[in-house]
């Protein structure tokens, strides 16, 4: 592992709480960025990925320094997302979450005064159908896509964040990929 | 329509780069025969392409502030020792109530360099780094004068602080009460001043020092 993360961590394990705010500004943006992937909301995602690392500061003593840190503290951020998942609705759907007036989506995160070029608007518009398309995927095979596709890990890393065998995890890539191409082959 | 489930199978297992050489060859041999499984892939291709091309979306900029807001309160003390650990070459080279004076060298008046404060409160030497630093909770009563070191600021200081040969730092103006002077040329007249001054103190002190160490 990075030797200033192991570093750092070592800080933050003796109680260093500056040392902390190091390691949240190295990792926030993926804890964050995975985090709305999963839940497509960024109120939530700003919640569910403080919460996070609120729980990576608490429970640092439990953290084997020996193992990568990303793929524990990804590991407490996606537990975190799929248990949000599940007590919001038993079946979750984006039709649900535009019906919604405290939902935003991550185009209307931009404020609307703000005049954008149209190339940007097309852009945002793209991203907000693919985070849809992410969305209408059950939470077991998102998980899996999104550090697939959108975090580049390899299936072992995905294994352990997820707390499965790599076989289980191919299925789940499969079965969200399958599932994706049904929706986007006419696109 | 579709091709057999073992095709569909060796499509994805063909995407995740999971086949050898000569299955690659005999998948690309199917492939060229049946339009259903280059259809099939192309389709995952392109349904790849899109989920990639989903941005990174940052954290807010407020982000770490408010975590770190949130984290439990430590208290002032702790806070000390961290800031003793971050600098590993800190030395506590004194501890100092009510008149405090003191000069590193081991002859006092050997080469002009070392770093002489004068003050009353409680404050530490960080020699390898040339700086009296005053921690946070501590509190200076009346003036302070650093010559050849920096001084770094962390509690409070009620006089005037001169620094001479030196430069001060500290998180906010709040905590001095009096100016801050920073004088960086050789000024003679206030050196020579401060060491007349000094030489009597010391005298004093050492011997009060040497008692204090024994108690303790
Ligand atoms: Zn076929």
């Amino acid at each position: 592992m990075d030797i200033v993360v192991k570093k750092i961590i070592l800080e933050v394990k003796k109680g260093n709480q500056e040392a902390f705010s190091e390691l949240m500004d190295i990792y926030k943006d993926k804890v964050y960025h995975i985090v709305y992937r999963m839940l497509g909301n960024v109120h939530e995602a700003q919640d569910v990925s403080q919460e996070a690392f609120l729980r990576a500061f608490m429970n640092i003593d439990s953290y084997d320094t020996n193992r990568k840190f990303s793929t524990w503290l990804f590991r407490i951020a996606t537990n975190l997302a799929i248990d949000r998942l599940r007590k919001k609705k038993p079946n979750f759907h984006l039709e649900d979450q535009v019906a919604g007036t405290e939902d935003l989506t991550y185009y209307s995160q931009f404020s609307s005064d703000e005049e954008l070029p149209e190339d940007q608007v097309v852009q945002w518009e793209m991203q907000e159908w693919v985070q849809e398309e992410i969305m209408q995927l059950p939470p077991k095979y998102r998980s899996a896509i999104i550090l697939k596709y959108l975090e580049d890990l390899s299936l072992k890393e995905i294994g352990e964040i997820l707390n499965l065998p790599v076989a289980t995890v191919k299925t789940r890539i499969h079965r969200g990929r399958e599932a994706l191409r049904k929706r986007l082959r006419h696109s | 329509m579709a091709c057999s489930k073992e095709n569909i199978v060796l499509i994805h297992k063909y995407l995740d780069n999971e086949m050898t050489l000569l299955e690659i060859k005999q998948f690309q041999q199917h492939i060229n025969k049946c339009s259903d499984c280059e259809k099939h892939l192309q389709e995952l291709r392109k349904t790849e392409a899109i989920t990639q091309s989903a941005s990174h979306v940052k954290a807010p900029s407020n982000f770490t502030e408010n975590v770190m807001g949130k984290l439990p309160k430590q208290p002032a003390s702790q806070k000390w020792k961290h800031r003793l650990r971050k600098h590993p070459f800190m030395i506590t080279a004194a501890t100092f109530f009510l008149v405090f004076i003191i000069s590193l060298s081991s002859a006092f008046g050997g080469d002009g360099n070392d770093i002489v404060v004068k003050g009353d409160g409680h404050f530490i030497v960080d020699e390898q780094r040339g700086v009296v630093v005053i921690p946070e909770g501590e509190h200076i009563s009346g003036d302070l004068i650093v010559r050849n070191g920096d001084i770094e600021i962390a509690g409070e200081v009620t006089g005037s602080i001169t620094v001479i040969n030196g430069e001060h730092l500290m998180a906010s103006a709040d905590q001095v009460s009096g100016e801050i002077e920073e004088i960086n040329q050789v000024m003679d007249w206030l050196w020579y001043e401060t060491k007349a001054f000094l030489s009597e103190v010391v005298a004093f002190m050492s011997t009060e020092n040497e008692e204090n160490e024994e108690n303790n």
